[in-house]
């Protein structure tokens, strides 16, 4: 066996022991990205004009859109916004949301008049299930050892090394708001 | 907090990108607009997904016709020689076809079966920035390319004068100022948890089989295959690997993630650090093993 190696399995492993029940509450890691003027601002620079037009399916809209987008529908109304720029109809702002396992995401689409999708932006991104309370715990063990080092309780978590979801729901997010287009908006 | 943080929906995940200096909010937009476009022509090039790629005009036609390639993709297809070579074959871009055996990659109907028996000394990369595959291997250029995105957003914001920001794809990540600075890593069987690390290196990635992993062959899979095996490997540890470029990190957790004892020796000559998470019950404990405290 490779000696460097050896010295490195050697190195009495830090055991960060099963978790316990902490009561010490710390924010899980979530990130604001954009309000909803800002995403409207970022994907549609040129408009001059967002109309408010809230979008209500009808049951048999609905069982349209759940068909073609194979995603089930949520909540009766989508909050939509009618672009424009100098009177000309500039396309559709769509805001909408996912929950995965681990995640609730809020993000926003753009789509042309014509339906075409022309950027996806994320407004909100949220681990949750319990998390913050468990992550406590975890991060409690680090305390005055090396991984904990310069470690607050409530510090900002910045940048995560480790994939976040794959984009899987928010793929089928788009499908649904393109399946919306298609059966409400056209 | 100070400055402009935005995501977008790329490279098959999140792709989060900070400006912290103290710019108008209409410029650091403009700025992170651009820096996006930067990462999406490197997946328009590289992705193996999208039949339109450079990347899959290669592999339908590199084995027959040498194929002329643009900048980035030759640098990535450079590096990626370099990395094979580093690491005796640890690293390996030809292992796409067990990629798409375990249903982590598309089948592409104009794919023709690829060899067996090739491997990465089978892309050569000739003058002129051409490329020939000697035999019919297919190339997936997973393992790289999106730590090479994060570098070259990371430069596009450096040029555009940025002192301090961020990039992150989906854990594959690159700070621009912050000389010191510090990242969590999830837990692999946890990973709504996160591990706080103190770093002076600029890049990290991870591998871990968390939110990818399948069910293949009876075994829990991540999408990482042994070059030497062509096997996928176990989802139940997490690599994360510490360099000054990101694709170099990138490339390093595959080669740490499929062979730890022979990737470790790798680390040096990349001026990286490794830390590996490797969960040892189901209770919840954690190993942690740090290169950088051998």
């Amino acid at each position: 066996m490779n000696d460097d190696f050896r010295k490195w399995w050697a190195v009495p492993a830090i055991i960060i022991p099963a978790m316990v029940p902490a009561a010490i509450a710390a924010p899980a890691f979530a990130a604001q990205y954009l309000t909803q003027e800002q995403a409207q601002q970022a994907l549609f620079p040129e408009a001059s004009r967002f109309v408010d037009q809230p979008l209500r399916l009808t049951p048999e809209q609905a069982s349209a859109v759940e068909k073609y987008a194979r995603v089930r529908m949520r909540g009766a109304e989508q909050p939509v916004w009618r672009v424009e720029a100098s009177g000309r109809h500039l396309g559709w702002f769509v805001l909408d949301e996912v929950y995965g396992k681990h995640e609730f995401i809020t993000y926003a689409v753009a789509l042309d008049a014509s339906g075409a999708v022309l950027g996806v932006e994320i407004l909100d991104y949220r681990e949750t299930h319990g998390g913050e309370v468990r992550q406590a715990a975890w991060r409690a063990q680090f305390t005055g050892k090396r991984y904990g080092d310069g470690l607050r309780l409530g510090e900002e978590i910045k940048n995560i090394s480790g994939a976040t979801l794959s984009c899987k729901h928010i793929s089928e997010g788009v499908r649904r708001v393109l399946a919306l287009h298609q059966v409400a908006l056209k | 907090m100070t400055g402009t943080r935005r995501a977008r929906p790329l490279l098959g995940t999140l792709v989060e990108i900070a400006i912290e200096d103290d710019l108008p909010s209409a410029d650091s937009v403009q700025l992170i607009d651009r820096a996006f476009a930067t990462v999406a022509r490197v997946q328009a090039l590289m992705s193996f997904h999208n039949p339109l790629s450079e990347l899959s005009r290669i592999n339908r036609e590199a084995w027959l016709r040498t194929v002329s390639v643009s900048d980035e993709t030759w640098q990535v297809l450079t590096a990626a020689q370099q990395l094979s070579e580093a690491s005796d074959g640890l690293f390996d871009i030809t292992v796409a076809p067990a990629l798409e055996r375990a249903g982590f990659l598309p089948r592409h109907a104009d794919h023709l079966p690829a060899s067996s028996h090739g491997g990465w000394r089978d892309v050569e990369l000739l003058p002129g920035q051409q490329v020939r595959l000697a035999r019919r291997v297919r190339l997936d250029l997973g393992g790289i390319a999106k730590g090479f995105a994060v570098d070259q957003a990371i430069a596009q914001l450096r040029d555009a004068g940025v002192v301090s920001g961020s990039v992150n794809a989906g854990g594959d990540l690159r700070v621009l100022g912050n000389p010191t600075h510090t990242l969590h890593l999830r837990h692999p069987s946890l990973p709504t948890q996160l591990l706080p690390v103190s770093t002076t290196h600029a890049a990290a990635a991870t591998s871990a089989g968390y939110f990818q992993h399948r069910q293949w062959a009876g075994r829990l899979c991540c999408p990482i295959v042994h070059p030497g095996t062509r096997l996928l490997c176990d989802a139940r540890r997490s690599v994360t690997v510490f360099a000054d470029q990101c694709l170099i990190a990138d490339a390093l957790t595959k080669i740490l993630y499929a062979d730890p004892e022979r990737g470790s020796r790798v680390l040096e000559q990349f001026q990286a650090r490794a830390v590996m998470l490797e969960p040892v019950t189901h209770s919840g404990e954690c190993h942690v093993f740090d290169s950088a405290a051998a």
